[in-house]
């Protein structure tokens, strides 16, 4: 399965971003094959629906869970939903990998 | 660092008011943010000096290649927004009617047309005489407010805020539940819910309220102007209670607000007695 973490840079050791739909990279892991690899995320520079562009790109990617900070807003939310892509939220300034392991601990709350 | 944004759901509860009330009190201990792009109205309280501008651009506009056209008219008759008309001699666009939907782009047989990024207004940092810098932005005529806009202002705040190891960041959000409030929200750690006793204001709060829940952000209120209406502000405080949203102050509606916001200060700036006390609470409470 395939976990993407919200990222500032496109590293498992960079800081996550906050945002969902505007957040600079999507840094994603493969449980299965144990590789890091990640995405630019184009909706960052998006007028508009940002959040349903970004869902689009990690549908695209075959992301099953996504980490973030705040959460995604309602529209976005809701394409989550439909992808199929559940969503676990960290409130702390912490890096990718880092919460990746509390993901796999289960100390994420789910959104 | 932490991140307050300020948020309200209707227009005209005080928001801005209490806002710069609070940039007051912290001074040199807060970047300021003014994401109510549409309406951006920080600046007349704290006339900013400006040192930075940059161009600001958000969507996209057509381009016509004169060269290219042929004048076959395509995009006059697909275009939707009747963005495109048919001139003299050439194919003028409506830059107010486009939505930059890139259409015409789309189906011109030549390659005539090119979608540009369209340039909106202008996004500035200014030096303020609390001796701090606030982060705003202006729109051109007929430019939106955006998720984009807010990303990239509260952007420039944090960059400021850690490179002069500001503790603060405190943002004044757009009104509404749209685009650029949950933009405004995005990376917030505190959001501060001013209300009034009004329905409409009721009505909004329960919206914004539903909004952070969700992004599962702590909050807290004020509500202003709480004797126009004593029994609805009962029925706020009682919501409030029932959500457990800390009630941070009441304030009454006086018209010394109006007097200092004339005059371009702060609420605590103009009428020390009785606001710098409330302010003060209130910071205290939040930061």
């Amino acid at each position: 399965m395939k976990i993407a973490i919200t990222a500032l840079e496109g590293n498992s050791n960079a800081k996550m971003d906050a945002r969902f739909g505007r957040a600079k990279f999507f840094v994603i892991y493969d449980q299965d094959t144990k590789e890091w690899s990640s995405i630019s995320n184009e909706a960052a520079e998006a007028a508009h629906g940002a959040g349903p562009l970004a869902v689009q790109t990690l549908a695209d990617a075959g992301v099953k869970i996504v980490i973030t900070g705040n959460g995604p807003g309602g529209n976005a939310a809701r394409g989550l939903q439909t992808a199929g892509i559940n969503v676990f939220l960290n409130k702390d300034d912490i890096t990718v990998q880092e919460a990746l392991d509390k993901y796999l601990k289960n100390e994420l709350i789910s959104f | 660092m932490k991140e307050v944004v300020v948020i309200s759901g209707k227009g005209g509860t005080g928001k801005t008011v209490i806002t710069s009330a609070l940039a007051y009190a912290l001074g040199q201990d807060c970047v300021l943010a003014d994401c109510d792009v549409d309406a951006a109205d920080m600046h007349l309280i704290f006339k900013p000096q400006t040192q930075i501008a940059e161009d600001f651009y958000s969507g996209e506009e057509p381009e016509i290649d004169a060269e290219k056209c042929i004048q076959c008219s395509l995009c006059v008759q697909k275009c939707r927004f009747n963005a495109i008309k048919m001139a003299e001699s050439a194919i003028e666009f409506d830059p107010f009617a486009c939505e930059g939907c890139g259409f015409c782009s789309y189906i011109c047989p030549q390659g005539a047309i090119t979608m540009k990024p369209r340039y909106t207004g202008k996004s500035f940092q200014s030096e303020i005489r609390t001796g701090t810098t606030m982060v705003h932005a202006r729109l051109l005529p007929g430019g939106e407010n955006s998720g984009k806009l807010v990303a990239h202002t509260k952007k420039v705040a944090h960059k400021l805020a850690e490179e002069k190891n500001v503790p603060y960041i405190l943002v004044d959000g757009s009104p509404g539940i749209g685009c650029p409030v949950i933009s405004s929200l995005s990376g917030a750690n505190y959001v501060l819910l001013v209300t009034e006793a009004t329905q409409s204001a009721f009505h909004d709060l329960k919206r914004v309220y539903e909004l952070i829940q969700k992004f599962r952000i702590p909050a807290g209120c004020v509500i202003n102007k709480h004797d126009l209406n004593p029994a609805l502000t009962t029925n706020i405080e009682d919501f409030l209670h029932e959500m457990d949203v800390p009630l941070l102050a009441k304030i009454p509606y006086d018209e010394t607000v109006l007097k200092a916001v004339k005059s371009g200060q702060a609420i605590n700036e103009f009428a020390p007695k009785p606001y710098a006390e409330i302010i003060d609470k209130i910071k205290h409470r939040i930061f």
